[in-house]
């Protein structure tokens, strides 16, 4: 009887304890040297078998269990203080964030990586070019001969040249990816798909909308039986991809020389929905490509068919992707060099 | 190119779409109208006539193409009601001859040369009275930007806007000899023309003389000579067909652009001449009264033609992809005035007036088909092609992977221009470079041959907002070898306001490399070579080439002192400059799992002390080979100079860290290790380790 009068009290004892201090008393009360527990397993020597045994076995049981009793009363009176000494803590959530230093990609990286992935997953391979071109990849050979008008839709920078010793070879900073398609077509024989990102120069005065240099990414699919009602489904899946969302497209007639029919592909103003705002000069329809089905003579100089093979050519202009995207009003920030434009992408 | 609405209204009795609505339509089938302007109870069209379709650049092609699209009868094909509406074939009895008067005995053509002046057609008119036009022509002149200057150099300018035929007015009785000669300029010889400026011609310049002297400038520009002034009473109108490639060169001499050789370098129709005469002459007896003389000059001694395509209807639909039937086709044909000569179920035979020289292959037609058809019925249908796996050029795989790996070192990525100016050239001592043969300025007057100088003018612009940066870029540079023109990509960047140094720089491009599988990668002392110019960008003592397999492919260091300060940077820069093809070509994939050892590392501290100038490797060597396979790194923590350290010599501190694939070490055998290690340092008499 006396363990379990023994047990009543302590456990009234414990659930007075609310310090740490005290339950380490309590703990030497019972548990310590002179404690009464130690105080009746110390005296057990002097009793029978039988009762050493039973007495013994219970006053084990005591231990152990008053044992578990103070670690779970250490670990509540721990919980309870930490919980009212973080009561007492504040801070100020309203602090400025500590500005952690991030490396940036280029808006026109940002773009152009999208641009590969979607045509990538459209089976197109990614192909580079040369950016110095002669006369004949950038002109003649898209069936733009020399001294036509039709040169003047570009506008070229040219290299000077040291006493031209070959005079036909007039070089020139490439005004267009066109070239690549023509590089590309006397290496590989169709069915092609391809697309070439890259830089193009044109001889102009810059503002917010014009560059001396900028992006455009060539496309060519050229196949048996490749229609415009192919090309504007690939288009039109594509700016919805980039956009990531709907997007209304037209195709509106126009004229290059190494294309027929020949398009402008043009995207309902994102800012005005296409009533005509300042972004679009007030035209409702902002064109972001150059397009068309190749032209008979493109492909009769790479010596293809094009009795057996026919397709689409598109040149987009990456640039302006970019501004639409990303809503940046002049074109200039791209190559400004600017950290506090290049730190926001 | 302007275009007047009023104007447009003209050709037709019914009343067109509102200006607005035109604007889209024409935009959506013929030409993109860029503008539309109210102006004088008119609208005017700022109209992106294509170059392929010079018949267009006047009122009348305009006119045509709206009759295409809209479903309005187009008048001039059918009996004219008023004077100052236009009517085909050319105004045929709308003016009266002078039976008295015939023109052969007043003028004489002569033309030299008929490759450059394929047609040239001319009327004399007596008695004009010069003076103002009447306020509808004008109204329409100002309306399409040209200025009025008097009734009959009005009347030209009205019917080039009209039909597109440029002419010009001479004074007849300032021409001398009674000739008017087509021919090539002399060296030397100069003519004044209206504009009041003297040009300095020579025999690539085509002109119209008289016997005596230059009247006009072909196909660009009249003179002062025979000018058409208040006391003119007699004319000769000239109408003319002049070569395009000729006049395109000549314009450009010349500096020279008029609206009449912009019409004429894209090629006019030669047919055109009779149809613009005609109507400039019933047009003048309107509004300067004068007698006509009875007939006209004309030179044509190769008549061109209308020509014939066959068209397989077929190609509109393997082209567009849509079905249109062919009655269709045909109604679209026939109202762009292409006459069908024959027909079969599947051929049309098209006959392409001559105004339509865009016109050549079956292509061209399909596109009139279907842009008269409009395009907004296409439908949009996947393609039919084979499932392949698209390649991607190394540089585009790798470009994007180094683009991340330096953004997650905390780089950011600028593009700039292609182009270095004269100053920097100057400056910097550039040597030879490849030069813009019409720089849009000085400052844009090379191509690039290293990115260095535009990235440290960033640095200049952006240290005022930050104090610390690192940039890259990739790209082109260019430069000439053995007289040809080359470009390779570089992998350049930049660090600004970075304490640490060299160090920090060597920790990226380690990192850089490791990521993209290079490990045979090493520093060398830079080597300046005589034909590199990039030598005076780098800080000599402080700048090192980076080699793999023995081959340079690029360096890095500080930037040179003569060079921030030439561009106003405050503080040093440290750059990198790597040759990006190399580095594509040496770059792997495939990266090799090391098992992690089981067995615990033991880290042993040791202190040496050197000479200054004694490089770290050459001691990290002697501990790597003292140490052997047991030595699993060596870390460099600290290098000292100062205080309690003697003049001359530095403090080198390292972690030698032990570990073993197969146990754990013992501090015994670690002792040994550690031992031996020391004692190979100490070979070298130089060298002391701190005890």
């Amino acid at each position: 009887m006396e363990i379990k009068n023994l047990k009543k009290q302590a456990q009234e004892e414990l659930n007075l304890i609310g310090k740490i201090e005290e339950l380490k008393k309590f703990e030497e009360k019972y548990l310590g040297k002179e404690g009464k527990i130690t105080k009746i397993l110390r005296s057990l020597k002097n009793l029978s078998d039988k009762e050493r045994k039973k007495i013994g076995k219970e006053t084990n049981e005591f231990k152990d269990y008053l044992l578990g009793e103070i670690e779970k009363r250490r670990e509540e009176i721990r919980k309870r203080e930490i919980e009212e000494k973080e009561k007492e803590e504040w801070i100020d959530i309203t602090i400025p964030p500590k500005k952690i230093e991030k490396g940036h990609l280029h808006p026109l990286s940002l773009a152009q990586e999208r641009i590969e992935e979607i045509f990538v997953s459209f089976g197109f391979s990614v192909i580079e070019g040369p950016e110095i071109e002669n006369e004949w990849y950038n002109f003649d050979a898209l069936n733009i001969p020399k001294d036509h008008p039709a040169r003047d839709l570009w506008d070229t920078f040219w290299i000077k040249s040291q006493k031209s010793k070959v005079k036909s070879q007039k070089w020139l900073l490439r005004t267009h990816t066109s070239p690549v398609q023509v590089r590309y077509m006397e290496k590989h024989n169709p069915p092609l798909r391809i697309i070439s990102p890259g830089r193009i120069f044109r001889y102009e005065a810059t503002d917010a909308s014009h560059e001396i240099n900028f992006y455009q990414v060539e496309g060519l699919m050229i196949d048996r039986d490749i229609t415009v009602a192919n090309f504007y489904f690939i288009m039109d899946e594509f700016f919805k991809s980039f956009f990531r969302k709907e997007t209304k497209i037209r195709l509106r007639p126009s004229f290059f020389p190494f294309t027929e029919p020949s398009f402008e592909i043009d995207i309902v103003c994102s800012l005005c929905k296409g009533k005509g705002c300042s972004v679009c000069s007030k035209r409702g329809w902002i064109e972001l490509a150059g397009a068309g089905m190749v032209h008979p003579n493109v492909l009769k100089a790479v010596k293809i068919d094009p009795k057996k093979w026919q397709g689409f050519a598109f040149g987009l202009g990456l640039d302006r992707l970019a501004m639409i995207k990303y809503k940046i009003n002049d074109i200039r920030l791209f190559y400004s060099g600017d950290l506090r434009f290049l730190r926001q992408f | 190119m302007l275009f007047s609405y009023n104007w447009l209204q003209s050709f037709f009795d019914k009343k067109l779409p509102r200006p607005k609505k035109l604007a889209e339509l024409l935009t959506l089938h013929s030409f993109e109208v860029k503008e539309v302007e109210r102006k004088n109870n008119d609208f005017v069209f700022d109209i992106d006539v294509t170059p392929n379709r010079v018949d267009c650049f006047s009122h009348l092609g305009i006119a045509r193409e709206c009759s295409a699209f809209t479903n309005l009868k187009f008048l001039p094909v059918q009996q004219a009601g008023k004077m100052q509406n236009f009517c085909l074939p050319a105004g045929r009895a709308k003016f009266k001859e002078d039976k008295d008067i015939k023109i052969k005995d007043f003028i004489e053509i002569e033309v030299e040369n008929r490759d450059d002046c394929p047609r040239y057609v001319g009327r004399v008119i007596f008695g004009v009275k010069v003076g103002p036009s009447p306020k509808w022509m004008q109204k329409k002149l100002i309306s399409c930007g040209v200025l009025p200057i008097n009734n009959i150099v009005d009347a030209t300018n009205y019917v080039m806007l009209e039909v597109g035929q440029p002419l010009h007015a001479f004074d007849l009785d300032r021409i001398s000899g009674r000739k008017i000669i087509v021919r090539r300029a002399k060296r030397r010889e100069k003519i004044k023309a209206l504009d009041g400026r003297v040009y300095n011609l020579d025999e690539d310049v085509l002109i119209i003389a008289d016997s005596e002297k230059p009247l006009a400038i072909a196909g660009i520009k009249g003179g002062e000579e025979a000018e058409i002034s208040p006391e003119t009473k007699n004319i000769f109108i000239e109408s003319a067909n002049f070569n395009p490639i000729l006049i395109r060169k000549s314009a450009r001499k010349l500096k020279l652009k008029t609206d009449a050789s912009f019409r004429f370098e894209h090629g006019l129709d030669p047919n055109l001449v009779e149809i613009g005469l005609e109507r400039v002459v019933s047009l003048i007896q309107e509004v300067a009264q004068g007698k006509v003389a009875k007939g006209g000059v004309d030179f044509y001694p190769k008549r061109v033609k209308p020509w014939t395509i066959k068209f397989n209807i077929k190609r509109v639909r393997e082209v567009l992809g849509i079905d249109i039937p062919p009655a269709k086709i045909i109604e679209i044909l026939e109202k762009l005035d292409l006459k069908i000569k024959k027909k079969t179920n599947e051929n049309l035979w098209i006959v392409v007036p001559t105004y339509r020289k865009d016109l050549l292959i079956e292509e061209d037609l399909v596109e009139e088909v279907g842009r008269i058809y409009g395009y907004k019925n296409l439908l949009k249908i996947t393609p039919k092609a084979p499932l392949q796996l698209p390649e991607k050029d190394e540089i585009f795989v790798w470009g994007l992977e180094i683009k991340k790996i330096l953004k997650e070192m905390g780089f950011v990525e600028v593009y700039n221009y292609s182009f270095v100016g004269r100053e920097d050239k100057e400056k910097l001592n550039l040597g030879k470079l490849i030069e813009l043969g019409n720089p849009i300025s000085d400052e844009f007057r090379y191509l690039r041959p290293t990115f260095l100088i535009n990235l440290i003018k960033n640095v200049e612009k952006n240290q005022k907002n930050f104090n610390q940066f690192k940039l890259f870029e990739i790209g082109k540079v260019f430069y000439q070898k053995k007289g040809k023109f080359q470009e390779k990509r570089m992998l350049s960047g930049v660090i600004f306001g970075e304490r640490e140094g060299f160090p920090l720089l060597k920790g990226f491009i380690d990192i850089l490399f490791e990521q993209i599988g290079i490990s045979d990668k090493y520093y060398d002392e830079y080597q300046p070579t005589p034909d590199k110019f990039f030598s005076i960008f780098w800080h000599i003592k402080k700048s090192a080439e980076i080699k793999v397999s023995g081959k340079e492919i690029g360096f890095l260091g500080e930037v040179s002192k003569r060079v921030t300060e030439l561009y106003g940077v405050k503080g040093n820069i440290l750059a990198f400059d790597i040759d990006f093809d190399e580095l594509v070509k040496l770059a792997r994939e495939e990266a090799e799992y090391l098992p992690i050892s089981k067995y615990p590392s033991a880290i042993r501290d040791i202190a040496i002390l050197v000479p200054l100038r004694t490089k770290v490797a050459d001691v990290l060597n002697v501990i790597y080979a003292s140490g052997g396979s047991l030595l699993r790194d060596v870390d460099l923590f600290d290098i000292y100079v100062g205080e309690e350290i003697p003049d001359g010599l530095k403090n080198l501190a390292f972690h030698l860290i032990f570990q073993s694939e197969k146990k754990a070490l013992s501090g015994k055998e670690i002792d040994e290790l550690f031992e031996r290690i020391i004692k190979a340092i100490e070979e070298n008499p130089e060298w002391e380790v701190r005890k």
